[in-house]
Parts: C-alpha cells; structure tokens; sequence
C-alpha cells in the first residue's frame, strides 16, 4: 500500500493528511502556525504520520499548498490551494461545483469543472474583513478567545448589524454595541452575518453553480455554515466535524497520488 | 577589501548571498574601491562585448545592465516609450553610483543606437559604438569585425594610457577561456542537477562577471562550485523549465527567485553576453582575429544578432531539447521590441512541436510578483495533472 501526505500550510494553522492510495485518510494533524514553519510542519505531519500508525518510510510523496507552500524544504512538489482545494472537495463529494474557503487570513471562491479542474476563482481583498482574522478580532474586542467563539454563537438570540466592510472600522462598531448594552453573543452573531454576507457576494462574482461545499477553519462552527448555507440555492456540503478545515491537505495528497502513478508510469514506459 | 577577502571564512549559503547583495546594488562598491586604487573602467552596454580586448589594456570591464534605481534624472534624456534598462544604464553614471573612464554602446536596437550620443553629451569622457556585424553570413565579417575590433584597442589604448601587445591579449584571452569554462560548469549543475543550487544563485554567481574582475570572479567560481557539486540537497519534483528573453534588460532577481519556486530553471539566456562565446578562444595566432572568428563562428544566439545559420526559434528549440525541458518561459522586458517581436517566432515554433510555454513580461523595477507567481503555478500544475 502506498500512502502520501498533503501539507496545508496555512496562515493560521498547518494541517497534514496521510492518505492511502484507496483515497482513505489513514492519518491528520494540525498545529497553529507560528514563526517556525518548516520545524511545525515537520511536527505536524510525524503526529499525522504517527496517528496513521506509519513511519515516514511509508511516505512516497509529499505536497505542500497554502501561503508557506514554498517553504517547506523535504516537499517532493507544492500546489496553490485552489488546485489542492478543488480535488480534496471531489474526492469527499464529487459532485461538487462551488467551492467557498474560508481562512484565517483569506477567502476563496472557485468554481470547478466535472473532473475537479479549477475554472474560476475569485479570492477576498486585501483586508482581514471576509476572513478567520476578522472573527477573532471581533471576539478579541469583547475579552474573548477564538476558543470561545462557537460557545458564544450558541447562546445568541439575535444578530446585530456589523459592517464587516472594515475588520478596523469594525472594531469601534463592537465597541459601541457594547457600550449600549448588546450582549457579546449578539455582537458576534453579527460579524458572522457580515462575513456571510461577504462570502455571497464572492460567490456571485465567480457565477457559482450548485453543488456546493463550504470548507476551510471558520466553517468549524456550525452557526457559520448554517449562516451560508441558508443563503444559497441547491446542495450544500459541509464536510464532518473538523474535516473542513483538512480537505485542502486532503486534495494535495490525493494530488500526490496522482504524481506518484504518473511518475510510475513514465518509468514503466521509458524502461 | 576585495570581494574574495570578503568571502574568507563564509559558509557557502553566505558566499551566495554576498553574491545576490552584490549583484544587486547599484553602489557597485568593488568597482569603486578599483577606481580609488588608480584603476580604469571601460562600460559597455548590452549584449556581447569582447571584455578581453579592455582587460588586456588592465582596464575594467563592466556590463551596464541597469540597476532598480528610483529617482530618475536619465527619465528627461529619453521618451516614455522606451525600455527601462537605457534609462536606469544611464541613471547609474549620471548618479555617480558608476563612474567611467569610456563607455561603448552596440546598436542592437533604435533605443540602444543613440545610446553612446546621448551618454557622450554627459560626460568628459569617450563614448562610442562597436558595431558588431550586421550580416554575420558574409564572407568578409571576419575581417570586418577583426578590423573594428582593431579600432576599439587604440580607442582603449588611448585611454588606458598604453599600447595592448598580442601576448597581453593572449594572456587575457585565456584567462576569459578558464572564465567560459566555470560557466560552462555552472550551466551543467543547472541543467544536470538543477537542486543543487537556486535559480537566483546562480544567475547572481554570473552577474558577478559583469564587474568583478575576471580573475578574481574565476577565483569565486574555483571556490564555490566545488561547494555546490558537494551539497546534499533534496531533489524536488519540479518541472524543467527553460527561460528565454533575458538578453538585455534582466528581470528583478525576485522574479528568478519566483520562477525557482515553481519550476527548476534548467537553462535561460540570463546575462547571455557574458556566456555568448561558446568554446575556448585559441591562445595562439592573431588574437584579435580569433576574438573575430569566435563571435562569427562559435558564439551562441540573441534576438539582436541576426544569422541566417541560427534562427532564433530554432536555437531555442535545441536549447530546450539540450536542458531536456518540459517548458518555456517566453519573456520579454517592457517596451523591449527586439524581444516582443521574437516572441512570435518562438510561440509559433513551440505550438508546431507540442511544447508547452508560458508568455510573460517583466521590468527591472518591477516589485510585485504575486501574479506572475499564481500564473505560473497554475500553468505548471495544468501540465503537471493534466
């Protein structure tokens, strides 16, 4: 049996799968990002190469994709997020269209083809507004962690209106609810609604079709991807669990996969 | 402090970063300490020039390749639609970040033909054009050339102040033939075991020769690529890329530094007038005429020199087949018409044999390589998984 592994080298978090060549994953880990990307990455795929019950031996190829793609220097080859995106979500549902990405520090929308090519994308401004970062801030302002959030999204009752335009404007938004007594898990209802409001709009630019799948670290709240989802016509997935925040590994080890057999059959040929 | 004093001691990671700070600072600190240790320098323009005839006379020569430089002065000598690399060449002398004792353009385009007018109504000194053979197929080019390069040594003796003899050229002739042949040796790593060393490292280990004097630059390569054939570095599952349109104008070393990232650069024409003379030049005979014949007959190829016997698209296709790539970068720089108009010859003859490439276009101001970077990705994994 011959495994690869898919490195998510994201902005916030870096996020390794183990896949097995059945496209079964055998293995996954996650560690926030920090300064040190190369020694977190290496952490983080022995903890997914470990949970899989391998050895690094066992590991044919590697991927990286995400912002630290490049760094990473034991990568047999690195892939943008869009290419690792698309087919991580066809793998789990391949019927999928639309893919909506939700980071820590950007927004991703791509529309795909039938055999998971990337069509269209469209990816947020320059601005923490549409993102993870924008969240967290919010949750920040009101003496919370981002450990907090998905508790505090639960006791809401009813959104308050966020602009959501400007992640720093915002911040004197959230201070003046606070200010006029609106409890915090209002406030934060409504920098999701604001959020979701945003990732329509991205979706509208790239003509996105169903079906849909909403993945990436924020969709980890479900008050989140029921927000988007309520918003959009046809299919909707949400991977399980923590699972939306691996599918880009997943697809950049499934691409490994594909590397692998093509390698394997070139040297058939030329031999 | 020479440049070779100042890699006493480095590791070889920190030997190629004084190289990429070195290539790119348009200081040019170790022309300046030659000039204050009474040395003369001769600059001279874009692409090929026969640096031995200025050394044998025990001047420097230095390419005048541009620099990113802000501030441009040289912007009122010249009109908006012209390339970068003419006004940035002629912002480095009159910034005084290069001072010369002659300078000699090549009219390898209309902008490059009024350079040395323009450049000799600024300064004091001598400032004239080369002109290399226009047809190269005829039968008098040799003669022809060896005569013009017979004209530029008593313009150079002129300024050197003293007669260049034959054994002086022989003797600078060979040491340019051991310089071909770390070059050589450079472009084998890269094409053989591309891992070994960064595209930006390398193209920064040549650039070096393009004002460090040349022994002492056969003294860095002597040092270093023994360091770099030793490293154990991983090979990654790149994609084979040839680069072509870096003649004249160079793209920003971040730019090299993007396509590493993507791609192994396998082979380009970076800096190629430093590389244009294939072969050793024979130490014996006539010197000038064996410059001559090795221009005419042994030399490799550039969009400014038309040759019936090397059209340009089918010296990139054999450049391609040589580095056993997979793709091309066709590159031009902006406004550049002698690269801009290649481009169609060498599109149209990679769409005939089924060879992937990737169309693009740089400035060496340019500092933002975020789209050219996705592009490029994208382009290699379309190949990659298709």
């Amino acid at each position: 049996m011959k495994y690869t592994a898919g490195l998510d080298m994201g902005s916030t978090y870096i996020k390794a799968v183990i896949l097995s060549e059945e496209q079964s994953i055998c293995g996954k880990a996650m560690a926030p990002t920090g300064s040190k990307l190369v020694e977190t990455s290496e952490l983080v795929l022995a903890e997914a190469i470990r949970e899989a019950g391998l050895v690094r031996e066992n590991i044919k190829y590697i991927i990286t994709t995400g912002y630290g793609r490049h760094m990473v220097p034991f990568r047999n080859l690195q892939v943008t997020d869009l290419t690792a995106s698309a087919r991580g979500s066809q793998m789990l549902f391949p019927t999928t269209r639309t893919i909506l990405d939700i980071g820590g520090q950007t927004m991703k929308a791509t529309r795909v083809d039938d055999k998971g090519k990337v069509v269209t994308f469209r990816l947020n401004d320059k601005c923490a507004a549409g993102t993870g970062a924008f969240l967290e801030k919010t949750a920040r302002y009101m003496g919370y962690s981002t450990a907090d959030i998905g508790s505090l999204l639960r006791l809401s009752k009813q959104k308050v209106p966020i602009s959501g335009v400007c992640a720093v404007f915002a911040e004197s938004e959230v201070i003046s609810h606070l200010s006029e007594g609106v409890p915090p898990e209002d406030i934060m209802y409504g920098a999701i609604s604001s959020l979701t409001d945003r990732s329509v709009q991205l979706l509208t630019r790239i003509k996105a079709e169903p079906t849909y799948i909403l993945i990436g670290g924020i969709l980890r709240w479900d008050t989140m991807a029921k927000s988007i989802t309520g918003q959009l016509t046809g299919t909707v997935h949400v991977p399980d669990g923590d699972l939306p925040q691996y599918v880009t590994a997943t697809g950049a080890a499934l691409l490994g996969h594909l590397r692998l057999h093509q390698i394997e059959k070139t040297a058939a040929v030329t031999a | 402090m020479t440049f070779i004093e100042h890699c006493h001691g480095q590791t070889l990671d920190e030997i190629l970063y004084l190289c990429r700070e070195f290539s790119e600072d348009p200081a040019y600190p170790t022309v300046k300490k030659w000039r204050e240790a009474g040395g003369k320098v001769v600059g001279h323009f874009q692409v090929y020039f026969p640096e031995e005839i200025v050394h044998a006379a025990g001047m420097l020569p230095v390419k005048v390749t541009g620099a990113q430089l802000e501030g441009m002065g040289a912007e009122s000598h010249f009109g908006s639609y012209l390339c970068s690399v003419i006004k940035t060449s002629l912002e480095l002398s009159m910034s005084k970040n290069l001072e010369l004792d002659m300078f000699v353009s090549h009219p390898i385009c209309d902008a490059a033909r009024n350079l040395a007018a323009i450049w000799g109504r600024n300064f004091s000194y001598k400032s004239q054009i080369l002109y290399l053979p226009q047809n190269p197929n005829s039968n008098h080019s040799i003669e022809y050339l060896c005569n013009e390069y017979d004209r530029l040594k008593q313009d150079i003796e002129s300024v050197a102040g003293r007669k260049v003899s034959e054994d002086d050229l022989r003797r600078s002739i060979a040491v340019y033939n051991e310089s071909r042949g770390w070059m050589k040796e450079l472009y084998d790593i890269k094409r053989e075991s591309p891992w070994q060393i960064d595209a930006e490292d390398a193209y920064a280990l040549v650039a070096m020769a393009g004002f460090l004097p040349r022994e002492e630059h056969n003294t860095l390569m002597r040092i270093v690529l023994p360091l770099i054939h030793d490293r154990s570095r991983y090979a990654q599952d790149k994609m084979r890329v040839v680069f072509e349109g870096g003649f004249c104008e160079q793209p920003p070393i971040d730019l090299i530094q993007t396509i590493g990232r993507s791609c192994y650069l396998v082979d380009d024409d970076l800096l190629i007038g430093l590389r244009y003379i294939l072969d050793d030049v024979p130490v014996t005979g006539d010197p000038l005429l064996q410059l001559a014949t090795a221009y005419i007959k042994n030399s490799s190829y550039s969009p400014v020199q038309h040759d019936l016997r090397k059209p340009k698209e089918k010296m990139l296709l054999q450049r391609f087949r040589n580095a056993r790539a997979d793709a091309v970068i066709l590159a031009a720089a902006k406004m550049c018409e002698p690269g801009l108009e290649e481009q169609v010859a060498y599109s149209k003859a990679l769409d005939e044999h089924n060879i992937p490439y990737f169309i693009s276009e740089f400035e060496e101001n340019q500092n933002t390589f975020d789209h050219i970077s996705i592009q490029l990705e994208t382009f290699v994994e379309n190949l990659i998984f298709q």
